[in-house]
């Protein structure tokens, strides 16, 4: 038996793997584990069979036929080296940001990246772009954390729990455990979701909302409670920018920013000594009201007066929002006086004392048992940053933020507002990023553009199309290298993510983009290496593919400087040990890349006279040091494996890893596990611990003051400013305050032509495209529907089984409905990713998965509507560039049943074909 | 033994207690339970056209959704399926072979596989569908209470349950001793108002099912809007004028 | 519920060969055997026993363990499919017996007591097959106070059906049996018609609601747990379109037991009695597996009701 974690999603659940003469015998969740507490999903129950599925891949492959054909030819990893590092030892020599590298779910960023960074490439990202970038940055630039997997609700005290838009998340135990342990105590769960399924199906009240109107209500809560006064102030000066004085001088270059005094100091005005002071300072009675006079004899105004003018106002009623949301008024009132009653008439209190960082005791933790956890149906919208913005604020208000019974901080958030660095640029040409690739603009000057303002990364993020896309711009990759042609990208290098297929919008498009040739035969994107341990659709274009281990098979660092396995109790890391040898000639991916990394002798991967540092990814995970004793590992460290958090590298790690179970997890002391933001005692040990580089209190932005300084930019006041053609765009979403608007495809669409929403969810035994190829998984759904809410069905005349095209302004697809009464009545859903692409995943060529199952990713595309001159944008939120996956709209038309049953669009199969690499050629 | 047996006093009646109010339809409980059960005592739990166009095999959990609708209070419910270790248990007396019995101790149902002639009859008497033939070992095949692991010795005592119940991430299956009246699962029945499934077709199942709850969070009323425009209403204005700490 | 071949095969031979062994033993008990009889009943009891053992050796055929098939005559005590096993072979020693002994000893009373055996055991085995269906509760088609007295009538219609056949091509003519197998016949075809009417009538065992604990809601099935047909909706999700059955009723009703009504009053004239008699056999013989096919076919099994189905 081992322990190691789980890999079947990127949930990190502890796995106890059981071995029986060798072989997989059972995998079981491991007790101990803070994760998963012994519980294992239907996908983790399963990894035996993907540890034998059909469809892995088994040796490097080098293409022999055209690209997308299928046909490769067997090549030992030497070769397979040597192409890798003579392609991009070439690039590294003219313009490394010509090798792009994008990922996936890999939990290896923290190695990628700093590959990518030493490499010297602007030119990466990972998952969150295409994912959930609108609530990482709407978090992390309002709390200094987010909702996603880097925040939970407090299980244990909550009264009141408000879930949006969540089918499964990336918590998918950790939320289910959670959902239980409400449940048993008897919590109230409200779920605010078009689909009523799964974590919805347990609530106990649904709300239908039809998608994309979160924001309307969530501001029309925020309406009542401004209107009924019930509202957190206490907690709003103590730890928000509420009382901080907005400079109220239009058309000045520092209008809407924050006044401070010569120091640098944000001011506000205390009421007691009728004097401007620093906002921070303690003992002061800051008004929140008003309109006060600045010393240069301009107006200010407290942040929370410019909120409480606008959500006060009567277009943020219910009344005047109820329509457009699908919830009626009197609804939207009694859950706004419910979350009241419950935040501040049954407050939480813990016999726990604590000192805050203004230095002042509290004998008890109080807190708001409201808590609030949002996902991906608020995020895969082109105005989900505002929406998340504004349930951040709504926290806010309730002072619903760390505090027991509300959302929390899992370590090793909080962090600084914005976070620590900037996205990384070259300091030298050539030379290694001065940061790492991915980062918080804090302003225009942070941005990746030229002089004319227009984008210098490949997929457009931090340029003006989408200034804060801290994650990139995954879904834009492969179409923005096919439209920039080979100048600007040689190699396109991709790892665990199926981006020519379930990741694309428009697959059909993407998969000809990268097929693509110019006049002389040459491929638009010259060369594309994949590194994958299955065979997925993307896959089959790649030029060289490097075959990774599956999850029982290797090491893997589940770090602190990724997506760590934190939790509100305090920080923690783990690792992933090789169970099993691999039976084909893969290797694990890490050991890949750092040996890559040490062939192209990158700085951190190589000494000063090129010769690699590392190893293995084991080796590198236990001495590489990112700062001054801050590695991977957090845990362990030191020449005794004492040290938490930073210490000397210590060489027993991965035993002392081992013995614990896979994991090490630090409980923090009970007095900073709430009010983390301005908890001294914790912001003190997170600093100790490395987690964060200074211990000053994380003052909570109600009101965002970067926004502005981008909006100044584009009104002509700072520089660089955006592009003519931008700059209305940039004034019009970047308002530091929550805003609410039609996400923009809709906004551009015909709604009378295509009067539904279209939306996905996740089906919790599948993950992506990773399930299809298990052999138990597939017997749950190896086929999808379209659903359809019973009205409209009858309305149109079809019943369940029947077929329908579905068409949108991008296209048309082909697929059979089910009805149901548990959906809001326009719109229409699917599972994610069931369709696959005939001939992928080894799968037979009459699979369901092909022939019955669909994707809704066919109808989306990865551009919105051109309007006037301008190029038209990509399919995004202006502000991050989330991609809007969720903004579809559809119509619907009956159909006869097809001959044969198949839906549509199809491709034609291209399953590999291998040659045989020649005797003893490896 | 094809004869039910009579009840023994304080004879246990192991069973699973489910709850539809929390189960959110995950699947993990079946995929365990076939994870577990394939290659233990059991044997393996076929697959058939395991890549092909019809994937199948044998199950002993499986978990259906559904919508119900109760006084004009829709919802969706997932419902869970597994043997039910009936107390008369049709599946049993028919058996021509003695390969389904029911235990006296503790009233698992289970099928001896050496025994079976795959005919298949106790399938056709029980209610819930609750059994599955093997297609390729030809016996008759059912969830065994993971009898293998709730008497394992060599497992720690919090290990000795169900594989489903172990795993199932929202906490929806609880096992125990239904024949305790103190027992915690009694007591959920007894507190929450556990069903029987079918309960007119007489089979006195074991197993029962909790059934789905509306809120317990009394409403608190909704106080009624200030006039038009006026969002920043005189609570608002009082409130802020009361004097702060920082 | 799935009309396996096996299963059709065997009730329906296991009822003629029980049938005709019935009326044999019946005659025999009640002393009204021919003199001609040792043939006619060497024959009778032999061409019954093929019939019986054909039906036998199909649902061996059922099974998917056959070299453990013996165990299933263990369960006697509970089982009726054991019961079935047991009767079916005790059976046989006793017909055996029953011939041996007219043969030997003409019409004594051991050849009545014999007869009498025969009778009961033959009809006891039909009855045992018959309570196989009949005891399943959750099939309503098969769980009602017709599943067992419809076998005994259809046991002895085909059972005489069978014996007129065998007495014409053995003495040239019916005699009596052609109009017992005509009043059998009408006997049938009421007993059908009455079985449909009942089952068309019944409420369904259970509401979805019912089945899935929350019984005073109303449900509709939305996900099931899989996509490819599975065992339990090969076996029990079997559903046949109204429309197809209703023609299938006319069918049976007409081959199974009008035809071979009229062919036997035909035969009793006497008008061409060879010709009728066996063309009434063979109509008997179609009709009843049409109408064993539905008895499956028509039966539904409340488990698939947790796949919506309707039962
Ligand atoms: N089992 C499983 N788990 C997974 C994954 C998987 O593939 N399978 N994927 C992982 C990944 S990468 C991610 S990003 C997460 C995502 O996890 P989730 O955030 O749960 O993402 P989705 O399944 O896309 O669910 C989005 C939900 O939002 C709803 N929705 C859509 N539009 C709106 C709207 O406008 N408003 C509201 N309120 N709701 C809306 C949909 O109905 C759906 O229930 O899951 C992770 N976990
Ligand atoms: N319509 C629609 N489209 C969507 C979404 C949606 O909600 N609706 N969601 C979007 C979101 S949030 C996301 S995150 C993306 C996900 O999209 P992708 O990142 O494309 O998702 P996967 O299908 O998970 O692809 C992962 C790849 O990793 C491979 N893989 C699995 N295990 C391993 C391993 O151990 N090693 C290596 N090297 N490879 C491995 C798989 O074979 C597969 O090819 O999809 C997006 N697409
Ligand atoms: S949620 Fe499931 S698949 Fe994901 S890590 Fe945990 S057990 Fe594995
Ligand atoms: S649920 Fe079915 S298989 Fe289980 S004991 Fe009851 S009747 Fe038998
Ligand atoms: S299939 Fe096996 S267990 Fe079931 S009744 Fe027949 S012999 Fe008994
Ligand atoms: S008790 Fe065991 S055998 Fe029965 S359903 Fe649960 S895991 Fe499967
Ligand atoms: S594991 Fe639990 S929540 Fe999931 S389907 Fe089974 S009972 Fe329901
Ligand atoms: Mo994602």
């Amino acid at each position: 038996m081992a322990r190691t974690t789980c890999y079947m999603c990127a949930c990190r659940c502890g796995i106890k793997v059981h071995l029986q003469d060798g072989k997989l015998r059972y995998i079981e969740g491991n007790r101990e584990h803070p994760i998963n507490r012994g519980v294992l999903c239907a996908k983790g129950s399963a990894g035996i069979m993907t540890a034998i599925s059909p469809a892995r891949l088994s040796t490097p492959l080098r293409r022999i036929g055209p690209r997308g054909s299928g046909s490769f030819e067997a090549i030992s990893w030497d070769e397979a080296m040597r192409i890798a590092t003579d392609r991009l030892a070439a690039i590294r020599a003219s313009d490394p940001s010509r090798l792009a590298f994008y990922t996936g779910r890999d939990q290896s960023q923290s190695l990628t990246g700093h590959f990518a960074r030493m490499f010297g490439t602007i030119n990466f990202a990972a998952h969150g772009g295409f994912c959930s970038v609108n609530m990482a940055a709407a978090g992390l630039y309002s709390v200094g954390g987010a909702f996603w997997e880097f925040g939970e609700p407090d299980w244990e005290h909550a009264k009141l729990f408000l879930l949006f838009g969540v089918a499964e998340d990336h918590d998918s135990n950790p939320i289910k455990l959670g959902l239980g342990r409400l449940k048993a105590r008897g919590a109230k769960i409200i779920s605010i979701n078009p689909v009523r399924t799964g974590y919805s199906a347990i609530a106990d009240e649904f709300l239908a909302i039809t998608p994309g109107t979160d924001g309307l209500l969530v501001l029309a809560l925020i309406h009542c409670l401004l209107e009924a006064g019930r509202i957190d102030t206490e907690f709003l000066i103590r730890y928000t920018n509420a009382h901080h004085l907005v400079i109220d001088a239009p058309g000045a270059p520092d209008h809407g920013l924050i006044a401070r005094d010569a120091a640098g100091r944000e001011l506000c005005f205390d009421r007691a000594s009728r004097a401007l002071v620093a906002a921070q300072s303690v003992g002061t009675d800051p008004a929140l009201s008003g309109r006060i006079m600045l010393p240069d004899g301009r107006y200010a105004r407290p942040a929370f007066a410019l909120l409480a003018e606008r959500y006060g106002d009567a277009q943020h009623s219910p009344e005047a929002v109820a329509a457009r949301c699908g919830i009626d008024a009197p609804t939207i009132r009694r859950i706004a006086a419910e979350i009241a009653e419950i935040a501040f008439n049954q407050p939480v209190v813990l016999d726990q004392p604590w000192t805050d960082t203004a230095g002042r005791h509290h004998a008890t933790m109080t807190g708001r048992p409201v808590a609030l956890h949002a996902m991906r149906g608020v995020s895969a919208h082109s105005n989900g940053f505002h929406t998340c913005r504004a349930i951040h604020v709504l926290q806010m208000l309730l002072g619903a933020v760390d505090t027991p019974g509300s959302w929390r901080y899992k370590s090793p958030y909080p962090k600084p507002i914005p976070c620590a660095s900037a996205p990384g640029r070259p300091r030298v040409p050539g030379g290694p990023l001065d940061a790492p690739p991915l980062g918080c603009p804090r302003g225009p000057e942070d941005l990746l553009v030229d002089e004319a303002g227009e984008p210098l990364r490949l997929d457009r993020a931090f340029s003006w199309e989408a200034p804060l896309a801290i994650h990139g711009l995954m879904h834009m990759v492969i179409a923005r290298a096919y439209e920039s042609g080979p100048e600007k990208i040689d190699t396109l290098f991709l790892f665990m993510s199926n981006m020519a297929w379930n990741s694309a919008m428009n697959p059909g498009e993407t998969t000809r983009m990268l097929a693509e040739c110019d006049e002389e035969g040459n491929y638009r994107i010259p060369f594309v290496i994949v590194a994958d341990a299955f065979a997925s659709e993307t896959v089959a274009y790649a030029d060289l593919v490097l075959p990774d281990t599956t999850y029982l098979e290797r090491h893997d660092c589940i770090s602190l400087l990724d997506r760590p396995i934190g939790s509100a109790h305090g920080p923690g890391d783990a690792i992933r040990v090789p169970v099993l040898k691999p039976d084909r000639d893969v290797r694990p991916f890490q050991d890949v890349l750092i040996d890559l990394a040490g062939r192209l002798g990158l700085g951190d991967f190589a000494d000063d006279q090129g010769r690699p540092l590392y190893s293995s990814y084991a080796d590198y995970m236990v001495r590489h040091e990112r700062k001054h004793g801050v590695g991977p590992l957090a845990g362990f460290r030191g020449e005794n494996g004492l040290a938490s958090g930073k210490g000397t590298p210590n060489p027993r790690q991965l035993e002392r890893y081992i013995e614990n179970g896979g994991f090490w997890r630090y409980e923090l002391p009970h007095e900073q596990l709430y009010f983390k933001h301005a908890n001294r005692a914790y912001l003190a040990g997170a600093r100790a611990m490395g987690l964060i580089d200074d211990d000053a209190p994380i003052v909570l932005q109600l009101y965002v003051e970067t926004l502005q300084r981008f909006r100044l930019a584009a009104e002509g006041h700072a520089v660089p400013r955006p592009p003519e053609r931008l700059r209305e765009r940039i004034i019009r979403y970047f308002d530091p305050l929550p805003i609410w608007y039609v996400p923009l495809e809709e906004a551009m669409t015909d709604r009378a032509r295509f009067p539904l929403h279209a939306i996905t969810q996740r089906p919790m035994a599948m993950y992506h495209s990773w399930g299809s190829h298990n052999a138990w998984l597939r017997q749950i759904l190896s086929e999808n529907r379209l659903y359809v809410h019973q009205d409209l069905a009858s309305e149109l005349g079809v019943a369940d089984e029947d077929w329908v095209w579905v068409r949108s302004r991008n296209g048309s697809l082909r697929c059979q409905i089910r009805t149901m009464r548990g959906v809001n009545r326009d719109t229409v859903w699917t599972w994610n990713a069931i369709g696959k692409r005939a001939g992928a995943w080894a799968l037979k060529h009459d699979a369901p998965e092909f022939r019955r199952g669909f994707l809704l990713n066919h109808i989306i595309s990865e551009y919105l509507p051109k309007h006037g001159d301008d190029a038209p944008h990509s399919n995004s939120d202006p502000i991050t560039g989330q991609a809007a996956w969720f903004d579809l709209t559809v119509s619907l038309e009956p159909c006869a049943a097809p001959s044969p049953e198949d839906t549509s669009p199809r491709w034609g199969a291209n399953p590999l074909h291998i040659r045989k690499a020649p005797e003893g050629a490896r | 033994m094809t004869m039910l047996p009579e009840r023994a006093p304080g004879a246990k009646k192991l069973g699973l207690v489910i709850d539809l109010d929390t189960c959110v339809g995950c699947h993990a409980c079946a995929v365990n339970c076939k994870e577990w059960n394939t290659g233990g005592e059991a044997g393996i739990l076929p697959d058939y056209d395991k890549y092909g166009p019809q994937p199948d095999g044998v199950w002993f959990n499986r978990i259906h959704s559904y919508e119900t609708e109760e006084g004009g209070c829709s919802r969706t419910v997932n419902v869970p399926r597994s043997c039910l270790h009936c107390e008369d248990a049709l599946c049993v007396t028919v058996c021509p072979t003695g390969a389904s019995y029911k235990r006296v101790e503790d009233g698992i149902v289970l099928v001896d596989t050496d025994k079976c002639i795959g005919c298949q009859l106790c399938a056709w008497a029980c209610p819930y569908g609750a059994r599955e033939l093997d297609e390729k070992a030809g016996v008759m095949r059912k969830c065994t209470l993971c009898i293998d692991r709730i008497h394992d010795e060599n497992l720690p005592p919090a290990e000795r349950e169900p594989a489903c119940v172990a795993t199932c991430p929202s906490r929806a299956r609880h096992f125990g001793d239904l024949a305790d009246p103190e027992s915690e699962v009694s007591k959920l029945v007894k507190a929450r108002g556990g069903l029987d499934l079918l309960s007119d077709l007489g089979y006195r199942p074991t197993n029962k099912y909790l059934p789905p709850r509306r809120a317990t969070v009394p409403s608190a009323p909704a106080p009624p809007p200030s006039p038009a425009g006026k969002g920043l209403g005189a609570a608002l204005l009082k409130l802020l004028d009361k004097a702060l700490s920082r | 519920m799935r009309p396996a071949a096996s299963i059709l095969l065997l009730t329906t031979a296991t009822g003629f060969g029980f049938g005709l062994l019935a009326w044999l033993g019946a005659y025999a008990a009640l002393g009204l055997l021919p003199p001609e009889a040792p043939v006619l009943l060497a024959a009778g009891i032999t061409v019954s026993l093929i019939f019986a053992s054909l039906g036998l050796a199909a649902s061996v055929f059922h099974l998917e363990r056959k070299e453990r098939a013996w165990r299933a005559f263990t369960q006697w005590r509970s089982s009726w499919l054991s019961r079935e096993g047991v009767a079916a072979v005790l059976i046989y020693p006793v017909a055996i017996a029953f011939g041996v002994c007219f043969w030997r000893d003409g019409q004594s009373l051991c050849t009545r007591l014999l007869g009498a055996a025969t009778l009961i055991g033959s009809l006891g085995t039909v009855y045992c097959t018959a309570m196989i269906y009949a005891s399943l509760k959750p099939i309503r088609q098969w769980h009602n106070a017709h599943t067992a007295p419809d076998y005994l009538l259809y046991a002895l219609f085909s059972g005489a059906v069978l014996f007129a056949a065998l007495r014409t091509v053995l003495l040239g003519a019916p005699g009596p049996m052609a109009s017992v197998a005509a009043v059998m016949a009408a006997a049938a075809f009421a007993a059908k018609r009455a079985y449909w009417r009942h089952i068309d009538g019944q409420a369904p065992l259970a509401t979805l609601a019912a089945a899935i604990g929350t019984p005073n809601a109303t449900a509709k099935a939305l996900d099931a747990p899989h996509f490819s047909e599975n065992f339990i909706l090969r076996q029990m999700g079997f559903a046949i379109a109204r429309r197809h059955a209703a023609r299938l009723r006319h069918l049976a009703l007409g081959v199974g037991f009008a035809l071979p009504l009229l062919l036997e009053v035909l035969a009793g004239v006497p008008i061409a009695p060879l010709t009728t008699t066996l063309l009434a056999l063979a109509c008997a013989a179609l009709g009843l597996l049409i109408e064993r096919w539905l008895f499956f076919g028509e039966a539904t099994h409340v488990a698939a009701l947790y796949y919506g189905r309707p039962v």
